[in-house]
C-alpha cells in the first residue's frame, strides 16, 4: 500500500471515529445526524483506500440516508426500561474497552498480522465460525436466544400490566 | 507510513466499542439506535481489511460485499427501529 493510501486511511479513520464520538456526546437530533454523515464519509474513505470503492460508495449512500433517518425532528421519544446503574456500567465498559484498546496501540508498535485461512471467501468465514470456533459460536448463538427470551418475557410482562 | 491488517482491526474494534457506548449511554432508545450503524461500520471494515491484506490467496470480492450487505442491513434496522418509535403527535 503507497503512502497516498495510507494517508488517505488514516485521514478516514480519524474521520470515522471523531464523528462517532460526536454520535456519542451531541444532543440535539440534527447534530447528530449530521455527525453520522460524517462517519458515513469515514467509512466510506477507509473503503476506498483499502481498494474496497463499490462498498464505499453503497456505504455513502447508505449512511446518507441514515443520517436523514435520524436527523429527524417528527419522530417520538422512547425512553429506555434499562436501569441508570446498568446503562452506566455498560458506558463504562465500553469505555474500559477503548482505553485497553489504546494501551494496546501505544504499546503494541502495530505488529503485523495475515490471515492465514486460505483464500477469503463465504466457505473460508464458514470454516472458522462452524469449524475453528464452534464453541465460540455456540456460546453467542446461546446468549442471543436467552436476551430475545428475555426481552420478549419482560415485553409481556409490561404488556399484561397495562 | 504504512497500513496492515492490526490498524484495520484497531479502528474497526474502536468503532465497534465506541458504538456499545452509545448504546449503553443514550437514555433514550431512539438515540440509541444510531449505534447500530457504528457498530455495523466497524463490522464492516474488518471484512474489507482481511479481504484486502488477504487478498493474495484469493479475491478480495467478499469483504465488499460483506461491507455493502452490512451498510444496506444498518439502513433497514434504523428505519425499522424508528418506523417502530413512530411520529410525534395524535396516534
Amino acid at each position: 500500500m503507497d503512502s497516498l493510501h495510507a494517508i488517505g486511511f488514516y485521514l478516514s479513520a480519524t474521520l470515522a471515529l471523531g464523528g462517532a464520538l460526536l454520535v456519542a456526546f451531541l444532543q440535539a437530533r440534527p447534530q447528530r445526524g449530521l455527525a453520522l454523515a460524517v462517519v458515513g464519509l469515514g467509512l466510506a474513505g477507509i473503503d476506498l483506500s483499502l481498494s474496497a470503492g463499490y462498498a464505499g460508495a453503497v456505504v455513502l449512500v447508505c449512511y446518507a440516508v441514515i443520517a436523514l433517518l435520524v436527523a429527524n425532528p417528527q419522530y417520538r421519544s422512547v425512553a429506555s426500561g434499562v436501569g441508570e446503574r446498568w446503562r452506566q456500567v455498560g458506558a463504562v465498559g465500553a469505555a474500559a474497552l477503548l482505553v485497553a484498546l489504546a494501551y494496546a496501540a501505544f504499546r503494541g508498535d502495530f505488529v503485523q498480522a495475515t490471515f492465514n485461512g486460505g483464500a477469503f471467501g463465504a466457505a473460508a468465514v464458514g470454516r472458522e465460525l462452524f469449524g475453528h470456533d464452534a464453541m465460540s459460536s455456540e456460546a453467542v448463538g446461546g446468549l442471543v436466544l436467552v436476551a430475545l427470551v428475555g426481552a420478549t418475557a419482560i415485553w409481556r410482562r409490561r404488556e399484561g400490566n397495562r | 507510513m504504512t497500513v496492515s491488517l492490526v490498524s484495520v482491526l484497531f479502528v474497526s474494534i474502536a468503532l465497534v466499542a465506541v458504538g456499545g457506548f452509545v448504546a449503553a449511554w443514550r437514555r433514550e432508545l431512539t438515540a440509541s439506535l444510531a449505534s447500530v450503524p457504528l457498530m455495523l461500520g466497524g463490522a464492516a471494515i474488518a471484512f474489507v481489511g482481511v479481504a484486502r491484506f488477504a487478498a493474495a490467496t484469493g479475491p478480495a470480492l467478499f469483504g465488499q460485499a460483506v461491507a455493502a450487505l452490512l451498510a444496506v442491513s444498518a439502513l433497514a434496522l434504523v428505519a425499522l427501529g424508528i418506523g417502530i418509535a413512530g411520529r410525534e403527535g395524535p396516534r
